[in-house]
């Protein structure tokens, strides 16, 4: 079985060599008509991006969670419209591997439509399902078209698409390497068929994103031959490489200039599936040596018997979201922007488990190597005056992805995630200013959070409140983005299954930056059995739409239940509330140095609480008309800064009984051996 | 700002590096903080700060929008100088420190001697 190796994977990541054609007809190439090409390519992403929106069917569909790129014939990506950067670098790893083991068996043909979900072959997990389209002209390959959207069902032990309790990848549902599914431009019925049984949970939204794929990789397919017939092939392979070639210049001259050195950061995740775990979720050690970045992740902890694993791969494709987001963000979506970076994944660890592992909720894990790269990139380029204004702490990584399933109002099967709670992520505190208020998806800086109304009509569910949550942001001199929050009530249907997957609940994940303080952790909260309606019904005044007041002086009396994150599916009843968070983006800075005319914004506008003014920033003011008193706060920051130096030991002192803690044993029932995070032995999967 | 600090370089917010002395020095009130070849935490003060009392519960319970702090802690690295709280890890409690930034500082000699970097308002300028 040729199942891809770390080393084919990592070989796969670098452009193919330019032929002597490719350098000839780049060559040829004008400056004007390079310029206009690759504009022509921006606007045929553009247009493919907004067919495959509207006629997708999942909320992440609906969201933008996507990707539609262009690839060399060789399989390297040179653009994309983004959606989600996750896909990326990481797709030629797909085609690579058709274009090595099928080429002759069943063969590469004009009008072959590929699908793949498979993480092991280069996928992110296996929701996230691509079309693949070889572009021909007068049978001669010259590109391959790809559109990729996250469709939240596979036919696993659990709804929703990442089975929080799968154990192998025998039990994630539909896991497909890659397969022919269309000739001819036609998609072949036997496959529909098959494919069709792995979504019975919700077939209208799992077919309609299947084919949401293949129309959109088509289009892409189309508009490059147009492109060919009015400028020829030579036009098109010159421009591929030329936009391949300054990629590569730009990437290479950003990673130069970079001083040289190591930079160290370690992140921890405190789920692993439902069972609350401390893992070394990351320890990157960023290298910098002359014109090379390496990734090296020694010293993260082993894989363990959940979903809980990342391939390879897709801890490359979380780094993308974060480099082009921050530091490519002016280069074309290239592979070549990659070329100078390299990656070492030790044997068995997270992060690189056994091909039988379960990986379906592995971006819980692989989230957090976006945040460790946050902050060894922030601690290597604040020093650089061309790159320090892109440094930012990581987004918010708390998260709530709550699943519901059943029948709908309409009769129909549903099976989709409530992604308010994911798209409405902080942004971390930036070297000049806070960060965004929910300013995404932290796994798709474009996703949008879906429409209220939307998901009344298609749901079960009412949409009760939608707000930022005070407090949830981390403090600093630039403050992390605000998180939200969104409660739904299931509305006009007797029951509906609901599961959440997620992390967060006991440790805030995501390391602030330079004295900032990390974001809060969040709950998962429910309200069985409660008289919310009944109140609504007699209008009771009493009632609040504030999360805070909600919780803290509880107005609707039910059977409040407070878990982590992470929970089983369940049956809930028409009536009863779910609450969901995204989390907000960690701090930037010491906190006594924020603007205290900035602090009373941030509480004007609900972002952060009166408790936090007072005690995490040290403001003076009066607590009626909210006025600054400067001497007495710059007097309290005086304070705080004396007893500071005056509880404060040396390092030698501090480590001397720092040394002799650990966390309780419960605890590491995942994480390897206290501290270094070892394997203790071989995991067993069913 | 003092002549001798604006040819330091500025590797974090408060964290400023000599080359030529090779050492660590506070940028806000200019304290030094040790040899660049050792982590400057070393010349920080440090703090074991229960996390509760920067994200307090909100509600009873396990599960309260707060920390566990059996299970992680915040190490708080202060300026021993001024006090500013130079920086923050999340960490369980017993886990190593992070020795985060490790320059290549004969490098970073070499690449300043050859005019590949310049000094500019305490960043590294490329010379095109």
């Amino acid at each position: 079985m040729p199942i891809p190796t770390l080393a084919e994977k990592l070989q796969w990541l670098k452009p193919v060599p330019a032929t002597p054609y490719e350098r000839e007809c780049a060559a040829k190439l004008a400056q004007g008509d390079y310029e206009i090409g690759t504009q022509i390519t921006n606007d045929i992403l553009d247009e493919a991006m907004e067919i495959f929106v509207r006629s997708s069917r999942s909320y992440f569909g609906v969201s933008g969670d996507s990707m539609v790129a262009i690839f060399t014939a060789g399989g390297d990506l040179i653009n994309a419209s983004c959606g989600t950067y996750l896909h990326a670098i990481i797709q030629p790893i797909v085609i690579k591997f058709i274009q090595k083991y099928y080429a002759e068996n069943p063969g590469i043909f004009d009008g072959d439509v590929w699908y793949t979900n498979d993480a092991l072959y280069g996928g992110i997990h296996n929701p996230d399902q691509v079309a693949l389209m070889p572009v021909f002209h007068k049978s001669k390959l010259l590109a391959w078209a790809s559109a990729a959207l996250h469709t939240t069902e596979t036919g696993a032990i659990e709804p929703g698409g990442m089975p929080v309790s799968a154990k192998s990848r025998f039990e994630e549902g539909l896991n497909m390497p890659p397969i022919k599914i269309g000739e001819n431009f036609k998609i072949r019925n036997d496959f529909l068929e098959m494919y069709s049984v792995y979504g019975l949970r919700a077939p209208a939204m799992f077919i309609s994103d299947l084919r949401a794929r293949c129309t959109t990789a088509d289009r892409v397919r189309v508009r490059l031959i147009e492109l060919v017939e009015k400028r020829g092939e030579d036009y098109l392979i010159g421009l591929l490489r030329k936009m391949q070639d300054t990629a590569e210049i730009g990437a290479r001259k950003k990673i130069k200039d970079l001083p040289d050195g190591k930079f160290r950061t370690v992140v921890f995740n405190d789920a692993i599936g439902y069972t609350p775990a401390l893992v070394r979720s990351c320890y990157l050690t960023l290298i910098k040596d002359g014109g090379r970045l390496i990734f090296n992740f020694e010293g993260t902890s082993p894989e363990n018997p959940s979903s809980y694993n990342v391939h390879t791969q897709a801890v490359v494709g979380h780094i993308a979201n974060f480099m082009y987001e921050y530091i490519f963000h002016d280069l074309p979506i290239c592979s070549s922007t990659f070329s100078a970076i390299d990656f070492e994944f030790p044997e068995g660890i997270i992060l690189n488990p056994d091909k039988m592992a379960a990986t379906s909720c592995c971006v819980y894990i692989g989230m957090q190597c976006r945040c460790a790269t946050h902050n060894s990139f922030a601690k290597m380029s604040f020093s650089s005056a061309s790159l320090w204004r892109q440094v930012a702490a990581a987004p918010g990584s708390q998260h709530s992805a709550q699943i519901c399933a059943g029948l709908s109002q309409w009769k129909l099967a549903v099976s989709d995630v409530l992604s308010f709670s994911l798209n409405t992520q902080g942004q971390g505190g930036r070297a000049s200013t806070d960060g965004m208020d929910s300013y995404g998806f932290a796994w798709c800086a474009f996703g949008r959070a879906p429409d209220s109304e939307q998901v009344e009509s298609e749901l079960p569910l009412s949409v009760m409140l939608s707000q930022h949550w005070r407090d949830s942001c981390g403090h600093g001199i630039h403050r992390g983005g605000s998180g939200a929050v969104q409660e739904w009530m299931i509305h006009k249907v007797p029951n509906l299954v609901s599961l959440c997957m997620g992390n967060g609940s006991k440790v805030p994940l995501g390391q602030p930056l330079f004295g900032g303080y990390a974001s809060a952790p969040i709950p998962g909260i429910t309200v069985k059995k409660n008289d919310l309606l009944k109140q609504m019904k007699e209008g009771n005044s009493e009632l609040t739409m504030d999360l805070r007041e909600m919780i803290e002086k509880p107005t609707v009396h039910g059977d409040w239940k407070y878990e982590l994150v992470a929970r089983t599916p369940k049956v809930f009843e028409e009536g009863d509330l779910l609450f969901g968070f995204s989390g907000g983006g960690p701090g930037y800075g010491d906190p006594l140095e924020r603007d205290p005319e900035t602090v009373m914004e941030d509480l004007k506008n609900h972002i952060i609480s009166d408790w936090t003014a007072m005690n995490i920033y040290k403001i003076a003011y009066g607590a009626e008309r909210r006025k600054v008193d400067f001497e007495k706060t710059m007097q309290q920051r005086q304070e705080e800064r004396r007893s500071r130096l005056a509880r404060g030991k040396s390092y030698d002192e501090f480590e001397k009984e720092w040394n002799k803690k650990s966390p309780p044993k419960e605890a590491l029932l995942y994480y390897g051996t206290w501290p270094d995070a070892k394997s203790t032995g071989p995991v067993f999967r069913p | 700002m003092p002549a001798e600090q604006q040819d330091r370089i500025r590797v974090t917010e408060y964290l400023d590096l000599d080359v030529e002395k090779e050492k660590w020095f506070c940028n806000r009130c200019g304290h030094e903080l040790g040899g660049a070849r050792e982590n400057y935490k070393r010349g920080c003060l440090l703090y074991d700060r229960d996390p509760r009392e920067i994200h307090p519960p909100l509600v009873s319970g396990e599960f309260n929008f707060s920390p566990d702090p059996l299970w992680v802690r915040i190490v708080e690295f202060y300026c021993p100088s001024c006090g500013v709280q130079m920086e923050t890890e999340y960490l369980p409690p017993g886990h190593p420190l992070t020795w985060d930034i490790e320059i290549d500082l004969d490098r970073l000699k070499q690449r300043l001697k050859t005019g590949e970097y310049k000094i500019r308002k305490q960043r590294l300028e490329v010379s095109e």
